[in-house]
């Protein structure tokens, strides 16, 4: 070979080297400052991504470019499930990003890794903050500091059975107690009908904690709701006992015994398909619900109470934050509180199945039937509907998830009993308390 | 060094980055992560714990219950997917009308993710409104629902299936492809000396590709163990953590405790073992010969 050949040979390799890198990695021109004219670029990721939620921000994102010439936004939508993994590296890696999609579940990883800036100063001076929901605030603040502001809420609600009902002469559950009784009377296994849509599997913890919080009632700590007002766990209380041992009822009387293994998708499904009459979820399912069974066979209603008559409730969902790093913060917020002005958030939340975040939304005709129109009431009747903050503070909080699954599934087979599992429930969160005071 | 030999080298370097910088330093990294306090919750507090994170997996009973089911699924998956699909293969051997088109729907499985075959055979083993319970029902085999992955009798077993049907046609692509290669003329012997079809199999056929099946077990035992996908999607080791295997277990504590140090302990781990099978397997089977298809 002659020295060009090798020297071209080289060169060849080592282009197709940078051409492969430079093909896998994603395109990055992080020209943020712009073409000198004033002209700023924000890089925005979102987390909760689904195609028509995308195509739903981008229009938002557009009117807001229109109404902003001198500022560009690009979205960043990586695939949901691996949505929260990629925000995490990018801040870690202090890449240009401005806004990003906080959730209830890791916003306080993001505080505590120092990854995001509170909004307050923002916030005080926002005129449409005054019209934002006490839940919303809520659920954007960690300790007393907005660290993100929603751009939809998610409540837990009853779907049931409308035509079953009827038949039977059933009214829709008001309690606990009821929703056993009433799930008894729906479940005939030789037709392979059960009345409640059971969660043994990944996400069961949030019908544990439901009915535990409602059996606590009065007493729970509303800032801090795995404990009771005088600092023990709620699952270490007489009350607390009691929900469980009905839990446990549910299971076995009134729900298909495959359902310890069951999820989301099975959850919904079995409801769907006419195996089960009733159903604990957020209004997202509301659209699989509206396509897949006919109009009148389902309705809504409220979250069951306990004893006392009341039932806790909490309000779920993601929204907007500020990364530390950014350099654009001031825009970022012109972008956020447009994005969250009521206009454009009650869109949102129409369009894609959430309750809007501001409390003037509830005027809108659309939340005041069908299926939001339960979920509005639960809203306006705070006497009976408590909200409690979910214990998202704790570092353990994700693995909470994991130990109810585990341990729950084994007291639903038979292989533990209810004491020792409270007893390791209970443990497990004051652990956390321990761990975080320190 | 002369010149050729720094021609070669920097031809090779690109490469050899490549290949340094995407395999052995994440896994250099994921074999120090292992013996750090490594929390996604609080980054910036990173810091060495020695072998706290081994000894914590050891004290998991968990652990043990994955370790056993690794080594059952991994087992009972190989063997199954082994003969079904050599038995495949034997039969694809001979050209027949529509072989091609047959291969194809034969080999398709392989094709598809194993979080989609999770999702398939997920519902088809839900005890409600599956369709292996209603076909069950209706042929009068059984009278009551089975929880194929909600009871921990069946749960096991019900996965080693979906995962079986999944791999059987690797085994039957590769053992193909190596029975195409027997030379013709070894069988033409063999019928001269008055050698029966088991007889040919089993002094032939088998010795002859003999290699194949060795460096295929060998690498088919790794993926089964190491794949974490179709238990994932079926069962996500429950009901009851009674179906996790080693690397389902150690996706876990990623996703739900964000704890990379805890899960790059049994990473660790797992490779360890690995190693052990891997010395092992090469020195019962005389390595010298895998490498000669």
């Amino acid at each position: 070979m002659t020295t060009r050949n090798k020297v071209s040979a080289l060169v060849l390799c080592g282009a197709l080297t940078a051409g492969l890198l430079a093909g896998c990695g994603s395109k990055n021109d992080s020209t943020n400052e712009g073409n000198g004219g004033g002209q700023v670029t924000l890089r925005m990721i979102e987390s909760l991504t689904s195609p028509a939620r995308t195509e739903l921000l981008k229009a938002s994102i557009e009117k807001f470019e229109t109404a902003n010439p001198n500022i560009k936004v690009d979205l960043i939508s990586p695939p949901f499930d691996q949505a929260d993994n990629k925000i995490r590296t990018m801040l870690g890696a202090k890449e240009d990003l401005d806004v990003i999609e906080a959730r209830d579940l890791n916003v306080s990883e993001y505080v505590n890794n120092g990854f995001i800036d509170p909004l307050n100063t923002f916030a005080d001076s926002w005129s449409d903050y005054a019209s934002v929901s006490a839940i919303a605030k809520s659920l954007g603040s960690v300790g007393d500091k907005l660290y993100f502001v929603p751009n939809g809420l998610y409540e837990r609600q009853l779907f049931y059975r409308a035509d079953w009902f009827k038949e039977l002469g059933l009214t829709p559950p008001k309690t606990w107690e009821e929703l056993y009784e009433t799930g008894k009377k729906l479940t005939d296994p030789s037709k392979n009908r059960f009345g409640f849509s059971f969660r043994g599997a990944s996400g069961s913890n949030g019908t544990t904690d439901a009915i535990t919080l409602a059996y606590n009632g009065d007493n729970v700590n509303l800032e801090d709701s795995m404990f009771t007002k005088d600092g023990k766990s709620i699952y270490s209380t007489p009350e607390g006992k009691q929900a469980m041992e009905l839990y446990l009822k549910l299971y076995k009387d009134t729900s298909p015994p495959d359902s310890v293994n069951w999820g989301f998708q099975e959850q919904v499904q079995a409801f769907t398909s006419g195996v089960t009459g009733m159903l604990l979820q957020d209004p997202d399912v509301i659209q699989s619900l509206t396509e897949k069974m006919a109009e009148g066979t389902w309705a809504t209603a409220p979250l069951q109470a306990g004893p006392g008559g009341k039932a806790l409730l909490a309000a779920g969902g993601a929204g907007w934050a500020i990364p530390s790093d950014s350099k654009h913060k001031e825009e970022a917020w012109k972008l956020i509180s447009f994005l969250s002005s009521p206009a454009e958030n009650t869109e949102f939340s129409k369009k894609f199945g959430l309750i809007p975040i501001h409390t003037s939304a509830t005027e809108d005709e659309f939340f005041k039937s069908g299926p939001y129109k339960t979920l509005l009431d639960m809203s306006n009747d705070s006497a009976h509907f408590v909200n409690f903050k979910p214990p998202f503070q704790y570092p353990g909080n994700g693995q909470w998830g994991q130990l109810v699954q585990d341990s729950g599934q084994s007291l639903l087979l038979g292989q533990t009993s209810l004491d020792d599992t409270l007893k390791k429930w209970a443990d497990f969160w004051d652990k956390q308390k321990a761990e975080l005071k320190k | 060094m002369n010149n050729k030999k720094v021609f070669i080298l920097s031809g090779l370097l690109p490469a050899l980055a490549l290949i340094l910088a995407f395999t052995y330093y994440p896994f250099l990294k994921g074999i120090i992560m292992a013996f750090q306090d490594y929390k996604l919750f609080d980054l910036r507090n990173v810091h060495f714990v020695g072998l706290d994170n081994f000894k914590a997996a050891f004290k998991d009973p968990k652990f043990f219950t994955a370790l056993k089911n690794s080594g059952y699924w991994v087992f009972c998956s190989l063997i199954l997917q082994f003969v079904f699909g050599l038995a495949l293969a034997l039969l694809l051997r001979k050209p027949f009308r529509g072989r091609g088109i047959f291969q194809g729907f034969a080999f398709y499985s392989w094709a598809l993710s194993g979080f989609l075959i999770g999702m398939i055979w997920k519902w088809m083993f839900n005890s409600q409104i599956g369709v292996i319970n209603d076909l069950l029902l209706r042929l009068h085999i059984i009278d009551e629902r089975i929880g194929f992955l909600s009871n921990p009798k069946w749960a096991m077993m019900s996965v080693i299936i979906a995962n079986v049907w999944y791999g059987i046609a690797f085994f039957a692509i590769m053992l193909l492809a190596a029975l195409q290669s027997v030379p013709a003329d070894l069988y033409e012997a063999a019928d001269m000396d008055g050698a029966t079809g088991i007889r040919k199999l089993w002094n032939v056929t088998l010795p002859y590709i003999l290699p194949t099946i060795i460096a295929t077990t060998l690498l088919r035992a790794i993926w089964i163990f190491n794949d974490p996908s179709l238990i994932y999607g079926l069962t996500n080791g429950g009901p009851a953590g009674s179906t996790h295997i080693l690397s389902s277990l150690m996706l876990d504590k990623i996703i739900y405790a964000g704890d990379y140090g805890a899960a790059s302990a049994i990473g660790v781990i797992m490779i360890a073992l690995l190693l052990l099978y891997t010395i092992f397997f090469l020195t019962v089977t005389k390595a010298e010969k895998v490498g000669d298809f």
